[in-house]
């Protein structure tokens, strides 16, 4: 009996041992930080790494900009905080709701977690769900994971934090409610999932394709000098813009002329997808995908009240 | 093997190539269904059919479902479609009557990750089967309607948008109907939902009959190639005897 135990604890140790994030903070402009994450999918390997957070060091202590997909990555994410500073965690900014981006809050239970009214809102709707989910799609990365609503309203503006001017801008392309951060002291724009960058953008929340082309009009005209995607490099020119008009812009103009022809979803799913956006990640997983969520509205544009004789 | 079941398979032999032998899919219900639905009686697996669904559900009370017989234009008798694993399998019957190409697509629910199957039944008797398999989370069945949660949704059960689409040789022809097609899975929501759907031509000839089962999606999406000329009504009926008739240009 006692060999039996002793095999599965052998068996079972190196399995608990390689869910390690592996976090490994890089400074990308002065006092900042980031944890990028993988352009894949959620999935076992990756742990749902799919993400990028980020921490300013402030004179007053360590801002963290959104927790991670997981109650795991946000202790992991914690700990490379404590290897980089010694100065305490102050402040947490969630971009939005996606869990991608607001799961690992359990980490941070003691400090003030800031979102848009309505991102708390929506992840108080959704989040069990999103959680649900990933705990299918990444397994036992999520243990012990539960949604933890953020404790602070954000109003835009500017929140001044140790020395740091944050400029809070309240969107709604992503997901309805999208806080996008521009630290004016280093010229950071930390943009959420405003910008998805050589991964294809996702769609589940969206207002539409027009608001989002507008809110990246309003981020591009800010003064920065280094843009933080939510998903994929960092940058420090426009590119990020312009894929993500090219993107949308082909997008929206595939699901027009697919409305007008009358074609079902089925077949707007296979609808090739043009070679310049063949090095985006998940560029068909996300047309599927944001065929589902936008096509209606599409469809509906292109029908008329059929009259009863 | 009777001599008359002979003949059929030596006919169908040049076409061989593309029908498998062993079920596409990993099922465990197929010999369930083969019973239940098609009374044991002679099939293929076939390619030629193609049932078209994204390889994963992003929405289970929504998923797109694309039924393709076109190779057997002429020949097809019916059209019968189900989701295995379903708590309610049955998707569609659907009848193509001259002047509508046998090929379907509607939106559907689904409770998990299931093959989906749509058997066509040829003139010579022959069932091909054509199949899929769809990746879910799941719950799509069992999911509180949408519909319901809109105020007055009454008032509008039974309204149809739609529109024909000219593509050259045929047109599209695409309805929406206001419904909330209740599968009887919610808590204290009996069934009610749409289960015949007609097509039929500007002198009253029926060119389409189908049934419809509560695996349908609520707000059912209904598309079909009509190669008919003329204007095209199509009348509903719903399980509570509600009749609705929608006049398509």
């Amino acid at each position: 009996m006692r060999w039996i135990l002793l095999l599965c604890l052998g068996l079972s140790l190196p399995a608990l041992a390689d869910l390690d994030y592996a976090l490994k903070p890089r400074l990308i402009a002065d006092d900042t930080w980031l944890l990028e994450g993988s352009t894949d999918s959620f999935a076992k390997a990756n742990g749902g790494n799919i993400v990028n957070t980020a921490f300013i060091v402030t004179e007053a202590g360590v801002v963290v900009i959104d927790t991670g997909p997981s109650r795991r990555y946000g202790e992991a994410m914690r700990e490379a905080i404590a290897r980089v500073t010694p100065k305490p965690v102050i402040q947490v900014l969630i971009t939005h709701h996606h869990p991608d981006h607001a799961l690992g809050n359990q980490a941070f239970k003691d400090v003030p977690i800031g979102a848009l009214a309505e991102t708390t809102r929506l992840l108080h709707e959704q989040g069990d769900g999103m959680a649900e989910n990933l705990y299918r799609m990444v397994g036992d990365w999520m243990r012990g994971t539960e949604v933890v609503l953020p404790t602070q309203v954000l109003e835009p503006g500017v929140l001044s934090v140790g020395g740091h001017d944050l400029r809070l801008l309240a969107l709604t392309g992503h997901t309805g409610a999208d806080l996008a951060i521009f630290d004016q002291s280093t010229g950071v724009l930390f943009a959420g999932d405003m910008v998805f960058y050589q991964r294809a953008l996702t769609t589940p929340n969206s207002p539409g394709l027009a608001v989002w082309l507008a809110d990246l009009g309003t981020l591009q005209a800010l003064p920065w000098t280094l843009i933080v995607p939510g998903h994929g490099p960092v940058a420090s020119d426009a590119q990020p813009f312009t894929q993500m008009r090219d993107y949308l812009t082909w997008l929206d103009q595939l699901l027009r002329d697919g409305a007008a022809k009358g074609n079902d979803m089925a077949e707007m799913i296979r609808s090739p997808i043009p070679e310049r956006f063949a090095a985006i990640s998940l560029s068909r997983y996300e047309l599927i995908r944001s065929v589902s969520h936008l096509y209606p509205r599409y469809e509906r544009e292109q029908m008329q009240p059929l009259l009863r004789n | 093997m009777n001599w008359r079941l002979s003949c059929i398979l030596a006919c169908w032999l040049p076409l061989a190539a593309h029908a498998v032998e062993v079920d596409p899919v990993p099922s465990v219900m197929w010999d369930f269904y083969h019973k239940q639905f098609l009374a044991q009686a002679p099939f293929v697996f076939d390619d030629r059919v193609k049932l078209l669904a994204p390889p994963f559900a992003e929405d289970a009370r929504q998923v797109p479902l694309e039924i393709d017989a076109r190779a057997f234009n002429g020949h097809v008798v019916k059209i019968l479609a189900w989701a295995e694993l379903n708590p309610l399998p049955k998707i569609v019957d659907f009848q193509p009557k001259a002047g509508v190409l046998p090929w379907l697509s509607l939106r559907i629910r689904i409770e998990q990750a299931t093959p989906l199957r749509a058997a066509v039944l040829t003139d010579d008797g022959l069932w091909h089967v054509g199949s899929t398999l769809i990746d879910a989370a799941g719950g799509g069945c069992t999911a509180p309607s949408v519909v319901r949660t809109q105020p007055g949704w009454e008032e509008h059960i039974g309204e149809v948008l739609g529109g024909r689409y000219p593509r050259g040789e045929f047109s599209r022809v695409r309805v929406q109907v206001a419904h909330p097609m209740d599968n009887g899975m919610v808590s204290g929501i009996p069934e009610f939902f749409i289960n015949h759907a007609q097509l039929r031509d500007q002198d009253g000839q029926v060119l389409a009959d189908l049934e419809l089962f509560p695996a349908v999606s609520e707000n059912p999406n209904l598309a079909f190639d009509i190669d008919a000329p003329g204007p095209t009504r199509l009348v509903l009926r719903d399980n509570s005897g509600n009749e609705f008739d929608a006049a398509i240009p």
